[in-house]
């Protein structure tokens, strides 16, 4: 898990600390809140998922011991939902 | 933390949900090989309105040969047409398209005020085009001196003279020279003065009767006389007369909340003509 990037075919938008995921063309639209919204924006400003925990953590108040894990395993339930990418990030251009 | 609105139902804010179906619009677009530029709403430069106003629709105008494409595809992914060219507009310029998911989509076809041939209009406003972001998807947008002649025009037809003012007022020296030039590029010159409140030095043009009744408004007799004027061609003009009498079944449609019936149809048919007449009465009196 190093480089993570939204994948293809997916819309988003970052409104009152809220990610609005979409598959597009034709949906449908996920809300992420929270720390998963907080995942999202990182993600989308910079991919490097090894600094991922620590920025995500730096922007939150009263950080669980497993924020790490939390952090790992949220990331994962978006790859597996199709909406993040890791594989684009990881192929030279 | 992680909500999937087909699931438990989440309100999305409307903004949030037209940027999203702008993005959707231009997949759509992309996988279709059509042209589009996107219009109006939060597509226009801060610089000509700094104060977003995110619409109730998504906007875009097509390259006019790429319509049957896009609506196919539009279909393909959902949308369902709400109102048609032929009854959505007395212009016939848009039509709109309804989607579960992204709301409302008004696709334009030409431009109410752009006079110049819709190909060759699409082609300077595309020449022009600047890319867009819109939530993460690159679109493209028509560059600011035709977005401020598209917003000026529109105004001037949604009787927002205020708006339109307050726009001229907005923009440089420099920035208004190159709005005049390109109304005069699109054949736009009526419409044009209409917004800047200058519609009187276009007397001796042929649509000036239709901003006219646009601007100050009038009956829908002195509409349909004033377009079936303005239409650049016999063939255009005949095709207006042969729609003026017609029922505008959409509308009825849309008012009864279910296809209308024969019945109905047929009752709005016969209530248009005293309609018409109840206007031309009212008209004779005016004059007297």
């Amino acid at each position: 898990m190093t480089g993570i990037q939204r994948a293809p075919g997916i819309a988003w938008v970052i409104a009152e600390s809220t990610a609005y995921v979409a598959r597009i063309p034709s949906g449908p639209i996920v809300v992420l809140t929270g720390p998963a919204a907080v995942i999202w924006d990182e993600l989308m400003t910079d991919a490097d998922a090894t600094t991922l925990a620590a920025r995500v953590s730096a922007r939150m108040s009263d950080v669980p011991p497993d924020a790490d894990a939390t952090v790992k395993q949220m990331v994962e339930h978006l790859l597996a939902e199709g909406l993040l990418d890791q594989s684009r990030a990881d192929q030279p251009d | 933390m992680l909500n999937n609105v087909q699931g438990p139902q989440v309100e999305i804010p409307l903004g949030v949900r037209l940027r999203l179906a702008r993005a959707a619009v231009q997949a759509v677009a992309d996988e279709a090989g059509a042209d589009i530029l996107h219009i109006k709403g939060d597509a226009v430069d801060s610089e000509l309105r700094p104060l977003v106003r995110p619409g109730t629709d998504v906007d875009i105008l097509t390259r006019p040969a790429h319509v049957g494409r896009l609506d196919a595809a539009l279909r393909a992914h959902g949308w369902a047409v709400y109102s048609t060219f032929t009854y959505g507009s007395p212009f016939g310029h848009a039509q709109t398209y309804t989607h579960e998911q992204w709301g409302y989509l008004d696709l334009h076809r030409f431009f109410p005020g752009i006079e110049a041939d819709a190909s060759g209009a699409f082609e300077s406003l595309w020449s022009g085009r600047m890319i867009h972001h819109i939530a993460g998807v690159d679109g493209a947008v028509p560059a600011v001196s035709a977005q401020a002649v598209i917003l000026l025009l529109n105004d001037a037809r949604s009787r927002r003279s205020a708006d339109a003012a307050a726009l001229w007022r907005s923009v440089g020296a420099d920035r208004r020279s190159e709005i005049r030039s390109l109304v005069g590029r699109l054949h736009a010159e009526v419409a044009f003065a209409a917004a800047t409140g200058d519609l009187e030095s276009q007397r001796g043009a042929s649509s000036y009767p239709l901003w006219k009744v646009i601007t100050t408004g009038g009956s829908r007799a002195a509409e349909w006389r004033a377009r079936v004027r303005a239409a650049p061609t016999l063939w255009q003009a005949a095709r207006i007369v042969a729609r003026a009498p017609a029922v505008n079944v959409e509308h009825l449609a849309h008012h009864h909340g279910r296809p209308p019936t024969r019945r109905e149809i047929v009752v709005a048919f016969f209530a248009r003509p005293v309609t018409a007449l109840a206007q031309f009465i009212a008209g004779l009196r005016a004059r007297r």
